[in-house]
């Protein structure tokens, strides 16, 4: 079954900035009254990285992890469970989906999953 | 506020220490920086030690209060300070403020970490607990990832090559090697690891773009300073080693909140605080020691503290100018690149480094010529806890 991405940003009410994850009040503006926002349009990869050295709790060789900026300005971190050769580049088109992204506790931890359009 | 002196230090050489226990480490530390002050069988008022993670390495908790009882520096107060990666430099501060404000007289700060008790695995995980819990570590992100997409977008904005993060890396394992404290006694072959079959081998990809000798070791050590007041120095030994000024300042502790994630406002904002106290300018520095847990850190740094324009620094590390004998020599210790990174050690050992430097104790092959002041930035976190501390020597 599709989830539903499980981000929600934080929009100050008093002067507009964008929040995520949350703070108890704004960056901006320290005003305490926020609209929830959930991300989105199609993210656009802004940077990223190819891990080889896992921590405790990943399995597999490498780790492809990237933030994105989806269309209504709300940026975030998620994996990209892509061929490790699989060209990649800052700018390019992301599609994101919710999927488990590690077990802990034998839980599946489920976040933001990213592949190429 | 009164004046705050360094009038001893001691350091133990960092690496993978099998034989030493946390608590072993930071005695032997204290111990060389009590004698170095002339405190051998004497005390002192507080105790403040650096400690990022022995709860979850050593299943240990409350070292400070270990540590007192260890020394025989009872009743003295005894705190530990944790800010993660610069846990040293928040426990030098502490310190600091403690005896600035007249409250103590005499003050031994310790910081110190074992880290090759657990696998890298676990290091790396244990390392990570200080990304965001929701947004960042559920990912597997590390902080060498952090690093990773932080230089793709310095390279991007500022042409930062991969030459340029190669020469520091080539500097700080050189004179590194002539440490005898570092955790790495061995200087690099740019060829081994730069453009060549060989380097594929001997230099993989860590966290893209980069490699295994970009990162700094994880390292066991320990390092520790005595301040005192600089009114209560009768006839010193030893120049006394003015705390002239610090800084410290936070930013978000996402990088994508930043507006931009390339501007480390934390470093340029702590820094600029340690030059107003202290009355100096980046200019005025001799020596630095910088926070290079990563290489692209010791280049973006030196922009970000002044020694350097934005998009200078690179190219100023791979001209040579940023060496000793250069224009501004920086972390002529071998820096954490070399002398290994202890987490919560590596601020105390900065000022360590400093204080012999500015006290021309060390040989000429590491001394920078008539040094009279210094620099240290502590990075915390993903740049999001820093700390600056300016010093000068104090001639009478």
């Amino acid at each position: 079954m599709k989830r539903e991405l499980g981000i929600v940003a934080y929009k100050c009410k008093k002067c507009g900035r964008l929040h995520y994850p949350f703070h108890d009040r704004c960056l901006a503006c320290r005003s305490r009254d926020f609209e929830k926002v959930k991300p989105q349009g199609t993210p656009r990869l802004l940077t990223y990285t190819r891990i080889y050295n896992l921590p405790w709790g990943i399995e597999g060789r490498y780790l492809i992890i990237g933030v994105v900026e989806f269309e209504n300005g709300v940026k975030a971190m998620g994996q990209i469970p892509v061929d490790e050769k699989e060209p990649l580049t800052n700018g390019m088109l992301l599609h994101a989906t919710w999927e488990p992204v590690r077990v802990q506790y034998g839980e599946n931890v489920y976040g933001l999953v990213l592949r190429p359009e | 506020m009164r004046d705050v002196a360094v009038i001893g230090v001691g350091m133990i050489q960092f690496g993978r220490r099998d034989e030493d226990t946390l608590m072993d480490m930071l005695a032997y530390a204290s111990l060389k920086a009590l004698d170095d002050a002339g405190l051998g069988d004497g005390t002192v008022d507080a105790v403040y030690v650096g400690n990022m993670a022995a709860g979850m390495l050593q299943h240990q908790s409350a070292v400070a209060s270990s540590l007192v009882d260890r020394l025989s520096l009872l009743p003295a107060a005894a705190d530990v300070v944790e800010n993660g990666p610069a846990s040293g430099g928040s426990a030098v501060k502490n310190g600091l403020l403690a005896v600035a404000s007249g409250y103590y007289d005499t003050v031994l700060v310790t910081g110190g970490e074992k880290m090759r008790e657990v696998t890298g695995w676990r290091a790396t995980d244990i390392v990570a607990t200080m990304t965001h819990p929701e947004a960042e570590y559920p990912y597997g992100i590390t902080l060498p990832g952090m690093a990773g997409m932080f230089t793709r977008l310095y390279m991007e904005k500022y042409g930062v090559t991969r030459e340029m993060l190669v020469a520091v890396a080539l500097k700080n394992q050189e004179i590194g090697a002539l440490n005898p404290y570092a955790h790495v006694e061995m200087a690099l072959d740019k060829n081994g690891i730069f453009n060549s079959p060989h380097s594929i081998v001997n230099n993989p990809m860590a966290a893209d773009p980069l490699h295994l000798y970009d990162a700094c070791p994880v390292s066991d050590g320990a390092a520790a300073i005595v301040i005192t007041a600089l009114d209560k120095i009768k006839n010193p030994a030893k120049a006394p080693v003015l705390i002239a000024g610090f800084g410290q300042a936070t930013d978000t502790q996402t990088l994508q909140e930043r507006d931009d994630p390339t501007d480390l406002k934390a470093v340029t904002l702590a820094a600029q605080q340690a030059f107003e106290r202290a009355k100096m300018k980046p200019s005025d520095i001799h020596v630095a020691e910088l926070h290079d847990a990563f290489t692209i850190l010791e280049i973006a740094e030196s922009e970000h503290v002044g020694f350097f324009k934005k998009g200078e620094g690179g190219k100023a590390a791979l001209d040579g100018k940023t060496r000793l004998g250069g224009q501004i020599p920086i972390n002529v210790s071998g820096g954490l690149k070399a002398r290994g990174h202890p987490v919560g050690g590596t601020g105390v050992a900065q000022i360590c480094d400093l204080t012999w430097q500015l006290r021309h104790e060390l040989p000429k092959e590491r001394q920078v010529k008539n040094a009279k002041t210094g620099l240290s930035v502590n990075f915390g976190g993903f740049g999001n806890n820093v700390l600056a501390f300016v010093l000068r020597r104090v001639d009478s």
